[in-house]
Parts: structure tokens; C-alpha cells; sequence
């Protein structure tokens, strides 16, 4: 009995894997992971596409080339489209598109809000199944991924309206991926309590012993933003190694470590940098009481200081540089089912042709930059005069494993 | 033979075990053959880290770089053996806490049972960085700067690092949350245990140790066993604490650095350290397998009526009961209401009476406060996100709790089976899996119709799905652990009379797991409300939730409101509770603690 009932279960064990398999393979045939080779299966765009709109997404090459479109025009096709579709990595999308829907009325927006990875993720694998559902993109770099696997294989379109493009500032009009609607960086920020003035002008001030144990960062391991500005250090070492001359008189002497950006990560962990959480950690730990510490967070924070009770400021000039930027891109998504009305959002939040329209009013704030020439920033300094490194998407994408790697290994 | 396999498939447990054996083929096994296969290959991403990768080609390359390169020792070895160290001291003190509360609530006569019981389920309502914040107002030393700890502003003592971050504090806070679920299993296996059998053993004459060690132990064993390996799993999964308890003194486990490698887009270390997760947890069910395999097992419901009779407590009956209750509104009343307190509060830190307003529950727009955002209740899709909350957890909560104990089910009666120790092994792992990847996965699986499922992407029944099969590890344990209680004699005896499988699961398991069934029940619902990581991925607008909202005031730095919502959360579960109370016929209080 015991034997037999042995065979028994070793046969419906085949059974069962043949099954699996079979189960298996027949879905894996029908999704690759990887290129955006996106099949367009007639009897899979059911769900949110009406069929009305088909029309207007035949040419999605349009996007990047934008022929002198009128508001008008775009606004007549819009109306004529569903819901406007967006993805979101900042709330900031939101407040345009409430006083978007008041400025066309008849255009619906609806924003997704999603973390700049995740929507990297959500977007390949709807692509992938011939789901075409987000129109407009408002995203921020992940270590240059979004230009490498997002922008460079279609998926991400880059949208700049001719007449706009003349005032928009470099890089910002042909040198980077897209336009971006507002740049912020990481930069270090101080306690006003406690100094009357910036305490850190050269970066290489945060190795000596007046800010032994006294530094914060939100960990980089976390959030890669963070990790750029360490990563564009690494790529820049020469700028860094200059400014260590310029600090201590001195050329920089590497303990163990590849070049000056290393060398400052190595000389930060021995001086006792310590790493927190997250950007509201860091300035909780200096600016609620106060502290001469110092920490790294991100230049938008600043607007929070009233409601968090901080007393803090960023330092806006370090050298080399003060930080690398961290753009909230602007895209059409591929296939966008209502590219009309994309267009014109995109237009809403960029604030129109003469930068006046209400739509960039959430992205022009203490400690955000919009980086048009017509726009007046609400900051003491000017985004043309920003002392900022390039965002070298392409070099970041594969510097930043071996920074993070580096990072691991000297700091667990 | 095939007549025989006839036969075997005319038993319910195997027929319902191999239909729900494809089902988590399909919604389990699938999504990690796939996290599997990419491990091996090389990815196009994967030219970031060395020269030498050729994408689509079969590489060892991953797993190297995890097990045995220089990066091993700090990408790996170092944080599991954290992993490994709290997620045995978060079960053991778990333990602890959960079954002498059990004990107290269930076998004694302490007095306030039913407040207790109440009590105990609120440290699981509030998020779990609710506990950890509030162990670094008390327990913060200088390190990390900002408004002193108040152990160091009012006693002047400036703890260690090592009582302030690290270890300690992510083991107690992690404990203090998860024990409800020691709680409520161990709970329910003693209430259903019969007291005659202690008596008896007491008129024989042996010692109470005797007894709690031969009688009560082995009865409840099963349940303990069930217990350990939920918490276990869950605490070398959770990322929330240790990230902020950790970070000050880089104590890394493999769940932060998973999350580090997400976030750094590197899929395959996420995808390799996620396995080695599922591998140590599945290593440790069948541990589990093999010591509740060889017991026999212990049928403690039969269908005779139990007398219980409570253990006095004499003299300590009140102390008992007193310091229960302060411990436990300590660690659960007082921050959930402080918590409601501050969303009443105009600016936080400001305790005079004229700080407190309607404002963000039902205030309009006011540019002067949080940038014009209006009050929660007049966010306009605030009912649209209720009503979805609503919907996805309570059917979710339902479907999950029976399925659970459908699967327990098969688990038990077929426990010396490969069915039984399959279903048991493969409905384990999506604690496992993290949250994300597995919903990138269903994205894919379900963005079109496959075999006879719809394209359920975009749609609220793939977030019930996801929902459910995250929860199985939890239902099945408990629906197994109290299956295991009920003897076959009562269904042979139904059988026997003529009544069809469906009859019998209806009439007998159905109500004799009552208890466990509305346990399971609230335990889901309250994750489902609460969950957040797993279903963002999923959300389309029109399937927005709560949790999707407080991500967008949160990440706008709207404290308060996000603290309203968390308060509507938590009512609604305590109104669910108290309903689930009433109707369902299953006080847990009762339940657990016999009246």
C-alpha cells in the first residue's frame, strides 16, 4: 500500500510540473522584460483607450519634433479626448492641474503620484503589454535610468515647443534629456540661529575638525539623488582635487581610494558623517534646536521651514561646486492617448509662452528654479548664476554602482 | 491506475488541493520563477556594473557578487546575520509578550478581559514608524541632534548608541507591534482547548510546571510554531523600522539593503537578496514541518462541549490586570491619541487651546496653512479613495480569511502529503517577495487577458487579488493552526450521514473556526487598509485609496493630514471590530477569553 501509493504520488508530481511548465511558458511568451518592442495587439488597448483616439496618436514621433501648434488648435482637439492622463513624482502636478481644468474647462486631468523608480517600472511593463495609459510624465532622474532606460528607447518623449525653447536656460534647452519644469540640488544647509553666514564655502570644509561628528546626510543608499551628488563628485575629481588645493594649500594625498571624489567620501566617514533617514531627519537633527551642525537635504526643503519650525537656510555657493542639479523633467509619454492635451498641460506647467500663467506658479518657489531667462525666481540667486555641475546622465548611470558599492563598503 | 488516481482525486482535500495548488502555481510560484530566471541572466542594466555583461546570456555573475566577492561581506553576510538575529529575538520576545498575554486573557481569571483584548490590537493599527518615532522621543541620546530625548532633557542621562539606535530598539518596537498575532493564534488554540485535560492530569497529581509543560505546550505547540515563523518572516521583511532606528548607526539588514538596491535600480541584487530571504524562511518551515510532523497531533475540539475552569490568580488578580492595562495603554492608547490630538492641532508642538481646529479634517483652502490644501473630507477624491479602501479590504478580508482556512485545511488533513507540505511551503513566500517587485510582475501578468483571466490591470479586483495572496502566509497559518484542533471524526460522522463536502466545510469547520475566521478577518482588513508598497504600483486614478493619498500629503510634508487620514483608518477598523463583534457572533474577547 505505503509503496504504491508512492508511485502514485511521484506520478501526479509529473503531472503537476508539466502542468506548471506548461502554465508557464504559455505567459512567458507573451512577456519579454526587457526591449520596448511593443507589439501593438489590436485587442489589447481595451481598458482605458477609446477608440476616438487612436486618430490622434499615430504620430507619436510629433513630440519631439513640435511644428508650430496653436493653443487654440490643441485645445479644440483636446476637448474632443478623455481624461487627461498624468504620472506624477512631485504633488506639485496637482496644483497645475486644478487651475489647468479652470483655465480649459472641458479637459479632465488626472495625476498619479508615483516615486520616479517605481513609475520606471510602471511604465516599461504597461508599455511592454500594450497598455498605453499616462500622457504627460513629471519625473525626476534615478542616477541617469530614466534617460538610459527610459528616454533613449522611447518610452519617455522629450516635448519643448519651439517658441518656448529660446528662453529656456542651457542645458536645459538642448543639452539635456527634456526640459525640465524646476530644478532643485542637494546642498548643505545651516542653522541661522547659530551662524549669522554660510560656515561651509568649499566642501572639503566638512573633513576638518570643526564639523567632526557634526555633518548629516539622508543616506544615499536609499535615495539615490543623494547618491548623484557623491557619484557627480567621483566623475568631477578633478574639480574636487582643485578645491582641496585651494582649501589647504596642498595637493591631495589619496589614503587607499581611486581619486579626490573617493578621498572626500573616505575623509566625510572618518570624520564621522552620520547618516539618517531621510531629507526631514537631517533637518529635524539641525534646525529644530540650535545646533552647529550642518547637513545635506534638498534645496526645496527650505519652504517647509515655517510649518516644520526649522531655522534653517541651504548654502547656495560651495566649491567646486555647489551640487549637481536635480531636474523634474517634463515628458510625453509614448502613445500618450491624448498627446493634444498633453501638449497643452505641458505648455499649463511651463507657464505658458510669456511665463506668466498660473500653471508654474506651484514650480516657482523658495528653493525650487525655473530655469527660463523671462521667469523671476523667487531665490536671492538666479539659476544662470547657480555655481552647479553638469547632470551627465550617461556617466552617472554607470559611475553610481561603484559609488554605492564603495559607500557599502566603507560605511556598514 | 488511472482508476486509482480516480480514487485519489475523489478525496475533497486532494481534488481542493490541487486546484489551489495551481492557483498559487499562477499567483506564487510563477511571479518567483520569474524573480529566479532573471538572476541568471545578464540584463542590459547590468553593463553599469562590469564590462563583461552580455545581455540575455546565462551568468553567475549576481550570485557571485552577493555570496563570494569583496562586496559579500557588507552587501550580505553582515546584514543577514542581522536579519537573522532580530528576527530571532523580535519572535522570541514576540513570544513572550503574546502567549503570556494569551495565557492572562484566555486561562485565568484576571478581571478586564475584554479592555485587554481590545488594547491588544491597536499596536498593529498604527503604523509601525508610530513606535520606533516614539522611541526616539524617549530614548534619543545626542547623536542625532534636534530636540533632545527626554530620558536626556529631564533625567540628564545620555544613553548609548546602542540602547538609542540599532539592535535594541528595532527588536522592542518590531515586538511590540507584531505580538498580536502571537495573541490571537496562541489565544485562540488555548480557548479551544479542553481544561479536563489539566484537571485530569492535576487529579493525578502532577505539579503544575508537569502540566503546563507535558499538557498545555504540546496542545498549543502548533499554534506557538505558527507564530514564530509569521513574526519571524515578517521582521527580516520590514523595512520601515530598521531604516530609521538603523540608519544613525549603520546596522544594515538585508531588507534596507534591498530597498537600497531597488531604489538604485539594480533589479537583480534586489531580485537575489529577496530569494535568499525566501530561501532562510523556507528552510525554517520546514524545520517546522518536521518537528510538528513527527508529534501526533492533538485533536482538542471534538464534538462534546468543554467545561473550562480559569486558573485563580489569587492576591495578583488586580496587580495583574493593572499593570497589564498601563503597559499596554502606554504602548498603544497614548500615541494613537496623540496622534489625534495633532490632527487637531493647527501647528505642531503648539499645545495651547487656541492651536486647535477643524482645519484639516473639514476646512476649505486656506493659502496661509499647507499652501491652500484643503481639509481631508474635502479632498475631492477622498470618497471616491474611501469607498475603494472600503471595498478592497473588506472583500479582500473575507475572501483571504476563507481561503486560508480552505488551504489550512488541505495543509492539515494532508500533512504527511507532498500536497499538504507544498501548499504549506509555496503559500509562505509572499512575505517574502517584496511588495514592488511582485506587483511589477502582476503588471504584466495581468495587463492582458491570459487563458480564461481577464486583463484585470487598471481594475480594483487585481488589487483584492494582490491583496489576498499577500495576506496567504497569515490566513493559512492561522486557518491551519486551527484546523488542526478539529478532529475528522466530526466530518467522518457528517459523511457518514450523507452530507457533501460542502455541506460539511459549511456546517462544521465553518463554525468552529469562527474564531480564527474573524481573526484572520480583522488582521487583513487592517493590513489591507494599511497597505501601501504593494498596491502603489498598481493604482490607476480611479482606483486610488486612503494610503495612496497620505503618499501624496506626505510627500507634499502635510503632517496633519495625513495623521486625519490614519485617524479615519483607524476608526473605521475599530467600527469594523465592533461590528464583526456583534454580528459575527465571534466576540474575539469571547472567543479568546470564555466567558
Amino acid at each position: 500500500m505505503q509503496t504504491r501509493l508512492h508511485k502514485n504520488k511521484s506520478l501526479l508530481a509529473m503531472i503537476m510540473l508539466i502542468c506548471a511548465i506548461m502554465l508557464m511558458t504559455a505567459c512567458g511568451t507573451t512577456s519579454k522584460d526587457e526591449p520596448a518592442s511593443t507589439e501593438s495587439n489590436a485587442s489589447t488597448d481595451t481598458t482605458t483607450t477609446p477608440a476616438a483616439d487612436n486618430a490622434s496618436n499615430g504620430s507619436d514621433t510629433s513630440a519631439a519634433t513640435p511644428a508650430a501648434e496653436t493653443v487654440e488648435d490643441l485645445y479644440a482637439k483636446a476637448k474632443e479626448g478623455g481624461k487627461l492622463i498624468v504620472y506624477s513624482t512631485s504633488g506639485r502636478a496637482n496644483d497645475a492641474a486644478e487651475t489647468f481644468m479652470k483655465q480649459y474647462p472641458g479637459i479632465e486631468v488626472e495625476v498619479s503620484k508615483v516615486k520616479s523608480d517605481e513609475m520606471m517600472d510602471k511604465v516599461t511593463k504597461e508599455q511592454d503589454a500594450g497598455q498605453f495609459n499616462p500622457d504627460v510624465i513629471l519625473t525626476k532622474e534615478v542616477s541617469g535610468a530614466v534617460y538610459e532606460e527610459m528616454v533613449k528607447q522611447g518610452r519617455y518623449i522629450k516635448y519643448l515647443p519651439e517658441e518656448f525653447a529660446e528662453v529656456v536656460d542651457e542645458p536645459y534647452r538642448t543639452q539635456a534629456e527634456a526640459y525640465a519644469n524646476y530644478v532643485e540640488f542637494r546642498t548643505i544647509f545651516y542653522n541661522t540661529s547659530t551662524y549669522s553666514q554660510a560656515p561651509v564655502t568649499n566642501w572639503w570644509d566638512l573633513t576638518t575638525p570643526a564639523f567632526k561628528g557634526k555633518v548629516y546626510t539622508a543616506d544615499p543608499l536609499s535615495s539615490p539623488a543623494f547618491m548623484d551628488l557623491f557619484t557627480t563628485m567621483v566623475i568631477n575629481s578633478d574639480d574636487m582635487a582643485a578645491a582641496y588645493k585651494a582649501k589647504f594649500g596642498t595637493d591631495i594625498e589619496l589614503h587607499g581610494t581611486d581619486n579626490a571624489g573617493y578621498e572626500f567620501i573616505k575623509q566625510l566617514f572618518d570624520n564621522g558623517l552620520i547618516v539618517l533617514k531621510g531629507s526631514d531627519d537631517v533637518l529635524d537633527a539641525i534646525g529644530k534646536a540650535s545646533s552647529e551642525a550642518v547637513g545635506l537635504a534638498v534645496s526645496g526643503d527650505v519652504s517647509k521651514n515655517e510649518e516644520n519650525g526649522w531655522t534653517i537656510a541651504p548654502i547656495l555657493d560651495i566649491q567646486p561646486k555647489t551640487s549637481v542639479p536635480d531636474s523634474g523633467y517634463l515628458f510625453i509619454a509614448n502613445k500618450a492617448p491624448h498627446e493634444a492635451a498633453a501638449k497643452l498641460f505641458i505648455r499649463w506647467m511651463m507657464g505658458e509662452k510669456d511665463g506668466t500663467g498660473a500653471g508654474m506658479e506651484p514650480f516657482n518657489k523658495l528653493g525650487s528654479w525655473v530655469p527660463r531667462s523671462d521667469v523671476k525666481t523667487k531665490n536671492d540667486v538666479a539659476f544662470e548664476s547657480l555655481n552647479l555641475w553638469l547632470f551627465d546622465g550617461e556617466k552617472l548611470y554607470n559611475t553610481a554602482p561603484q559609488v554605492r558599492d564603495f559607500w557599502i563598503k566603507h560605511n556598514s | 491506475m488511472t482508476n486509482r488516481m480516480y480514487n485519489w482525486l475523489r478525496n475533497p482535500v486532494h481534488l481542493i488541493g490541487i486546484a489551489a495548488l495551481f492557483l498559487l502555481s499562477y499567483t506564487i510560484i510563477w511571479p518567483v520563477m520569474r524573480i529566479v530566471s532573471t538572476t541568471f541572466f545578464w540584463r542590459q542594466q547590468d553593463t553599469r556594473l562590469t564590462a563583461e555583461a552580455d545581455p540575455g546570456h546565462f551568468t553567475l555573475y549576481h550570485w557571485e557578487r552577493v555570496l563570494a566577492s569583496d562586496m559579500s561581506y557588507s552587501l550580505f553576510y553582515k546584514p543577514i546575520m542581522h536579519s537573522l538575529s532580530v528576527g530571532f529575538a523580535v519572535s522570541a520576545l514576540s513570544m513572550v509578550l503574546g502567549c503570556g498575554l494569551a495565557w492572562l486573557v484566555v486561562r485565568t481569571n484576571m478581571p478586564l478581559k475584554k479592555t485587554i483584548t481590545f488594547l491588544a490590537v491597536i499596536p498593529y493599527l498604527l503604523p509601525s514608524w508610530i513606535l520606533s518615532q516614539a522611541w526616539l522621543t524617549f530614548f534619543k541620546n545626542g547623536k542625532i541632534g534636534g530636540t533632545p530625548g527626554i530620558m536626556q532633557s529631564l533625567f540628564h542621562i545620555s544613553l548609548p548608541d546602542s540602547i538609542s539606535y540599532g539592535f535594541v530598539p528595532i527588536v522592542i518596537t518590531m515586538s511590540i507591534h507584531d505580538s498580536v498575532f502571537f495573541f490571537l493564534l496562541v489565544g485562540a488554540a488555548l480557548s479551544s482547548m479542553n481544561s479536563q485535560l489539566e484537571e485530569a492530569a492535576s487529579v493525578t497529581g502532577a505539579p503544575r510546571l508537569t502540566i503546563l509543560r507535558r499538557i498545555v505546550f504540546p496542545l498549543v505547540m502548533p499554534s506557538i510554531l505558527s507564530g514564530f515563523i509569521l513574526i519571524f518572516t515578517k521582521a527580516i521583511s520590514s523595512y520601515g523600522v530598521p531604516a530609521l532606528l538603523g540608519a544613525p548607526v549603520n546596522f544594515h539588514m538585508i531588507s534596507t539593503m534591498l530597498y537600497s538596491s531597488m531604489r538604485s535600480r539594480l533589479t537583480t541584487e534586489a531580485n537575489v537578496l529577496s530569494l535568499t530571504l525566501m530561501l532562510i524562511s523556507m528552510l525554517t518551515i520546514y524545520m517546522n514541518q518536521r518537528v510538528i510532523g513527527r508529534r501526533r497531533s492533538f485533536v482538542t475540539v471534538t464534538g462534546k462541549d468543554s467545561a473550562k475552569t480559569l486558573t485563580p490568580l489569587g492576591r495578583w488578580k488586580h496587580p495583574v490586570a493593572i499593570v497589564t492595562v498601563v503597559a499596554m495603554t502606554l504602548t498603544a492608547l497614548v500615541p494613537l491619541l496623540i496622534l489625534l490630538l495633532q490632527s487637531f492641532m493647527l501647528k505642531e508642538g503648539n499645545y495651547s487651546l487656541s492651536n486647535l481646529t477643524m482645519h484639516y479634517w473639514t476646512g476649505g483652502s486656506d493659502p496661509g496653512i499647507n499652501t491652500g490644501e484643503k481639509g481631508v473630507l474635502h479632498n475631492p477624491i477622498f470618497k471616491l479613495a474611501l469607498r475603494n479602501s472600503l471595498y478592497i479590504a473588506g472583500v479582500a478580508a473575507v475572501l483571504a480569511a476563507v481561503i486560508g482556512l480552505v488551504l489550512g485545511y488541505v495543509v492539515t488533513r494532508s500533512k504527511q502529503s507532498w500536497l499538504g507540505r507544498a501548499v504549506d511551503q509555496v503559500s509562505f513566500l509572499p512575505y517574502l517577495m517584496p511588495g514592488i517587485s511582485l506587483a511589477a510582475i502582476y503588471i504584466s501578468m495581468f495587463a492582458k487577458p491570459t487563458l480564461f483571466i481577464p486583463a484585470l490591470y487598471g481594475t480594483i479586483t487585481l488589487l483584492i487579488v494582490i491583496t489576498i495572496v499577500k495576506e496567504l502566509p497569515f490566513t493559512v497559518k492561522a486557518g491551519s493552526a486551527s484546523m488542526m484542533q478539529i478532529g475528522r471524526e466530526l466530518e467522518e460522522a457528517a459523511q457518514i450521514g450523507g452530507a457533501s463536502w460542502f455541506t460539511r466545510f459549511r456546517r462544521i469547520l465553518l463554525p468552529l473556526n469562527r474564531k480564527s475566521l474573524v481573526s484572520a478577518f480583522l488582521l487583513v482588513f487592517i493590513s489591507a487598509m494599511k497597505e501601501m508598497e504593494l498596491i502603489i504600483l498598481l493604482v490607476t486614478p480611479r482606483t486610488e485609496t486612503l494610503t495612496t493619498l497620505t503618499f501624496y500629503y506626505a510627500e507634499k510634508g502635510y503632517e496633519q493630514l495625513t495623521n486625519v487620514i490614519l485617524m479615519i483608518i483607524i476608526a473605521i477598523v475599530i467600527v469594523v471590530y465592533i461590528f464583526a463583534v456583534r454580528f459575527g457572533k465571534a466576540d474575539l474577547t469571547q472567543g479568546i477569553g470564555g466567558q
